[in-house]
Parts: C-alpha cells; sequence; structure tokens
C-alpha cells in the first residue's frame, strides 16, 4: 500500500510555482496592477472611441470639430477686422485649438462615468473590481484626451497651411513647450476628475455637463480674447485658473515672436497690480505649476467625496431616465 | 373603472381580431395619451433637479458671453453682440434636438425600453412628437432665462417692427427644428454608438455654417448651403433681421418673409420625411434585427 505526500492534495500558501494559492492575489502586486489596470482602460478606451466607424470617418469625426471652432473665430474676427492680421489669427486659432484638447480631457473622465453608469450598466462592476477605481477612470480618460490632441494638432497644422498663422519649427521654445504641457496636461486631467465626480452625483442628462463646464472657463481662460477685455473679477478668477498660464505658455512657447497675448496688457489687473505689462515666461511656468498644484488638489479632494458619497447613497448603480 | 369593463366584455364576447380593431377615436385617443405620457418626464425634469439651473442656464450663459466679450475686444458694433445673445438662446433648441431627439431612439435602446414603445399599441410618430413637445417646454425655458439675462447684462436693445412675423418665425423654426430632429431620431434608429459620436458632430460645425455667432450671409456659397437645409440658419437670420430691423444687418440672405415661406417648407417636408423614414426604417430595422440590440 502506497501513501501518497499529503503536499500533493493540500495547496499551501506562498508556493505558486507548483500551483498553490498567491498571496499577491489578495495583497495585489503594486506598481504592476496599477500599470495593468492603466493600460487595459486605456486600451479599452481607445477601442470605445475610434472601433465605431472607419478610420476615415473617424479622422474626420476627430478635426471637424476644433476646426469649426477655430472657423467660428476667425470669421467673427474678419467680419469685424475686414481680414484680420496673422497675429490675432494665430491668437484665436492656437487659443481654440488647445481648447479642444481641454474639451477632450475634461469630457473623457466625465463620460466615463456616465458610459458606464447608464449606458453599459457596468459602473458597479468595474467598482468591485481589483482595479482601482480611480486608475481605470484615468486610463478610459486617456483615449479621449489622444482624440483631442489628434484634433489640436491638426488645427494648428489648418491654421499653418491655410489661414497663414506664424508658427515656425525652428522658432519653438521646446523646454517651455515641454514643461508647460506636462503641467497643463496634470491640471486638464484634474479637472476630468472633479466633472467625473460631478456626474457621480447627477442623471443622465449630464452628458452636456462637461462641455458646459468647459464653456464657462472658456470665458475666463484667454483662449480667444486677452483677460484685460473683461471685468476685474472676472480677470481674478482668469489668473486663478491654471489654463490660463497653460494657454498663454503654450502660445509664448509657440509664437516667441508675436506680440499678442491674453495675460496682462493696458487695463489688466496684472498690469496694475504688479507694475509691468505681462508676465514672464518663467513667471507663467512658476504660476501654472502653483495653480495646477492647487487645482489638482482640490480635485483628489472633491472626488473622494464623491466617491464617498456615492457610495453611501447607492448612485454606483443607479439609472436614470428621460 | 366601468369603461374598463364594458371594454373587457366586449373583447371577451368577440374574436382577438374584433378586439383589436381599434375606431378612430380609441387609436387617437391613445396617441393622444402617448404624446402627454411622453412629454410628461421632460416636463416634470424642470423641477425634478434643480442642478440644470446651473449647468444649463448658468453655463451656457458664460458661453455665450465669451462670444460677446470677442465682439468687444476687436470693438464690434452693439447689435452684433445682440446677434451673438441670440444665437446663445437657439443653442438650448438646436442641444435638445440632437441629443433628446436625434439621439434619444438609440438612448431608449441601449435602456431597453425601445422595444416596448414597439410592443406598445400607439403610433411611434407619437412617441417622437411627445418628446419634442416635452423638449420645446424644457429648452424655452432654458433660452428664455439666457436670452433675458444675457439682455439686460449686455444691454442688447432689440429693434423690432414686425412683431408678428417675429413670432412667427420663431414658431416655424422651432416647428422645423424639431421636424429635422424627428428625421435624424428615425435615421439614429439604425445606428449604435455612431449615433453618439455624430450627435457631437452636429454641433460646432453645425454652429459655424449656422452663423450662429455672425452674420450667416457673411459665408457666401456655404451660407446660402446653410439656409436651404439647416432650419437653425434659416431662422436666425430670419429673426436677426426683424429683431435688429433698424441696425447696418449685413445684405446678401432672402428677406424674413422668403425665409418664414422655406421654414414652412422645411416643416412639412421634415415631417413627412421622419414619418416615411421611421416606417422605412423599422421595417429594416426589424428584419434586420436591430431593434432590440443594445450595447453595439
Amino acid at each position: 500500500m502506497t501513501t501518497r505526500s499529503p503536499a500533493v492534495h493540500e495547496p499551501k500558501f506562498g508556493t505558486p510555482a507548483w500551483g498553490g494559492f498567491d498571496p499577491a492575489r489578495t495583497r495585489g502586486r503594486g506598481a504592476a496592477d496599477v500599470r495593468r489596470a492603466f493600460s487595459t482602460a486605456t486600451r479599452l478606451g481607445w477601442q470605445m472611441e475610434a472601433n465605431w466607424t472607419d478610420p476615415v470617418l473617424f479622422f474626420i469625426y476627430s478635426v471637424a470639430k476644433p476646426i469649426s471652432s477655430a472657423l467660428i473665430f476667425v470669421v467673427m474676427i474678419d467680419v469685424i477686422g475686414g481680414g484680420s492680421t496673422r497675429e490675432l489669427r494665430g491668437f484665436v486659432v492656437v487659443g481654440t485649438a488647445l481648447w479642444s484638447f481641454v474639451m477632450s480631457g475634461i469630457a473623457g473622465l466625465a463620460w466615463s462615468i456616465l458610459d458606464d453608469r447608464e449606458r453599459y450598466r457596468m459602473l458597479k462592476y468595474v467598482y468591485v473590481s481589483p482595479s482601482s477605481f480611480l486608475i481605470v477612470l484615468l486610463g478610459r480618460g486617456v483615449a479621449r484626451i489622444a482624440v483631442g490632441a489628434i484634433g489640436a494638432l491638426i488645427t494648428l497644422a489648418v491654421g499653418i497651411a491655410l489661414l497663414g498663422i506664424p508658427i515656425s519649427l525652428g522658432n519653438i521654445d521646446w523646454p517651455m513647450l515641454v514643461a508647460v504641457m506636462i503641467a497643463g496636461l496634470v491640471t486638464i486631467v484634474a479637472v476630468g476628475m472633479m466633472l467625473a465626480a460631478v456626474c457621480l452625483q447627477t442623471r443622465q442628462e449630464s452628458w452636456s455637463y462637461p462641455e458646459a463646464a468647459a464653456g464657462a472657463l472658456f470665458l475666463v481662460s484667454g483662449a480667444v480674447f486677452p483677460l484685460s477685455v473683461l471685468p476685474a473679477p472676472a480677470q481674478l478668477l482668469g489668473y486663478l485658473s491654471p489654463l490660463s498660464w497653460w494657454i498663454e505658455g503654450v502660445r509664448r512657447a509657440i509664437m516667441p515672436g508675436v506680440g499678442i497675448g491674453a495675460l496682462g496688457g493696458p487695463g489688466s489687473i496684472f498690469a496694475e497690480v504688479i507694475g509691468r505689462a505681462s508676465p514672464s515666461s518663467p513667471e507663467i511656468i512658476v504660476a501654472l505649476l502653483g495653480t495646477g498644484a492647487l487645482v489638482t488638489l482640490g480635485a483628489i479632494v472633491g472626488f473622494r467625496l464623491s466617491d464617498h458619497r456615492a457610495r453611501d447613497r447607492g448612485l454606483l448603480d443607479q439609472t436614470t431616465g428621460s | 373603472m366601468a369603461a374598463w369593463a364594458r371594454r373587457v366584455a366586449a373583447g371577451s364576447a368577440g374574436s382577438p381580431a374584433a378586439s383589436a380593431a381599434w375606431s378612430r377615436r380609441q387609436a387617437l385617443a391613445t396617441d393622444l395619451r402617448t404624446i402627454v405620457g411622453r412629454a410628461y418626464p421632460r416636463v416634470r425634469a424642470m423641477m425634478r433637479e434643480r442642478s440644470w439651473m446651473f449647468f444649463e442656464i448658468l453655463l451656457p450663459f458664460l458661453a455665450t458671453s465669451t462670444f460677446v466679450f470677442v465682439y468687444r475686444a476687436v470693438h464690434a458694433p452693439p447689435e452684433y453682440v445682440g446677434f451673438v445673445v441670440l444665437g446663445g438662446a437657439m443653442t438650448a433648441f438646436w442641444l435638445n434636438v440632437i441629443w433628446m431627439m436625434a439621439g434619444q431612439l438609440w438612448w431608449e435602446k441601449s435602456q431597453g425600453n425601445l422595444e416596448l414603445y414597439f410592443a406598445a399599441p400607439m403610433d411611434v410618430m407619437a412617441v417622437l412628437i411627445g418628446m419634442a413637445i416635452g423638449g420645446l417646454i424644457l429648452s424655452s425655458s432654458r433660452a428664455a432665462v439666457v436670452l433675458v439675462v444675457a439682455t439686460v447684462v449686455y444691454g442688447v436693445s432689440f429693434q423690432v417692427d414686425q412683431w408678428l412675423l417675429l413670432a412667427l418665425v420663431f414658431g416655424l423654426t422651432l416647428a422645423a427644428l424639431y421636424g429635422l430632429g424627428m428625421v435624424l431620431a428615425s435615421l439614429f434608429l439604425m445606428w449604435g454608438r455612431e449615433a453618439f459620436h455624430l450627435t457631437q458632430l452636429l454641433q460646432e460645425p453645425v454652429y459655424f455654417i449656422s452663423g450662429l455667432n455672425f452674420p450667416i450671409g457673411r459665408l457666401g456659397f456655404i451660407g446660402a448651403l446653410a439656409i436651404s437645409l439647416l432650419p437653425l440658419a434659416v431662422g436666425l437670420d430670419a429673426m436677426r433681421q426683424l429683431a435688429f430691423a433698424r441696425s447696418d444687418y449685413p445684405k446678401g440672405t432672402p428677406s424674413p418673409a422668403i425665409e418664414a415661406l422655406i421654414l414652412v417648407i422645411m416643416t412639412v417636408v421634415s415631417l413627412a420625411l421622419a414619418r416615411w423614414m421611421l416606417r422605412t426604417l423599422e421595417r429594416l430595422a426589424r428584419r434586420e434585427g436591430r431593434l432590440s440590440v443594445r450595447w453595439q
């Protein structure tokens, strides 16, 4: 009579080489889990964004919105100016191109919540999975940011080729561009998180909220006109918004010789308080980092509070209609 | 209760076919109830969740303000601010048409309600009309607030000589807009996720070719094409001509009376087209099994 080793039948903890229980399955694998959740969510987001049609229609869809937005402002200033200057056109085209990037970043995260809760009814399952909810959400948002980036680049290309905006690759201040783009991207994702936190609490019609919020921020961000045109309290809001500093920083980096800026200028509160006409490039970077850090911290706190309230009130699987 | 009992008794006395053979009056009463029933949640929604006041009135007002300040920055004549305010108010209707009319049947399909609509003893056109009426009331409140607030804040002065024609053009614009919404709703019945993306495509590009923030005559051929195809473009142009009658409005577009006629034609054509498309696409969708396919 032979006896079989109990080791064959009884799984032991900590011996995954022979198929036993892997403690990492409960503990998690730290950065590896985060990386995997993020890349999976990004891939899923991209497929949801892009595989609904053929590449040609997807390309048209991606660029039609930002190009139309830019053309609205170009025609508006042409109607009054009867043939605006290249610098003024450059000012509005760069502003609207960057704003399409902002819209994509803000909408991406909020729409992920609405998509998963209202349409696919998967939010609760995503929530109870081992992946971090916030990481999954960020991954989903990245795909839309990529679509926005494509739209922004094509708008700039159309602006250079057809509208004669003064951008030359040789003149671009690359270190400044890289610095403001990194800081700006983090800030845009943070604003998107805030909108996602709002959409966790609201109903189905919240689809339009990200665009409404972006439209309101557009007013105080100096994207298409100098902030000095606004009343002083609105100007102050603009100087507190990191998006104003980001747009100004990108403009300075890609059109360094152009004299038109959104921040400062005669009649602006910047000129009155600081005593100089406009901020310098290092000041723009410092202001962007400072305001961006505040917004990011606020977004993290706001998202945590919203997440807690959504669980408390059972909002994660609540669907609505109209 | 008594009426219900009589119907049950009549039904049990006759064949199923006889029970299903409704009189014109019964069919009409059911369709009217359908219209009221479908409009009800949209009207009630105005008071149920107050967050819309912030997101759908204040924020769109701020977005409209951006265009006002662009004109102020380039020292445009004051009537251009009025053009923008009028355009901003009409945006509420267009957004309602594309999100809550055009995309609605696709949305109902995703939620699993669409098959119930088609299984119920009612005309689906009545559902579309109910959606349109509910959406119109909902959007009117938002458009009115944006118009009044922006007019007061930015000091817009309207110069109206023909109030009756202005009211007629406004009514016809809404009829044509919601007619177009019904056509798009029928079209979207066949689509999956592309409906959502194409709805987004109907925003900025349509704002541009409709001249939402500038006189459409400036767009030349594209503007003329928009006037002949888009209710938003032709309605807005006619309303601007009527609301700023004594201003130096750029020439190059038809007179308001002709544009009113264009709107009448658009309304009739879009309602007839919506009815035909709904029937055709419903048949096609049934054949291809698309009415109950969700989450594509």
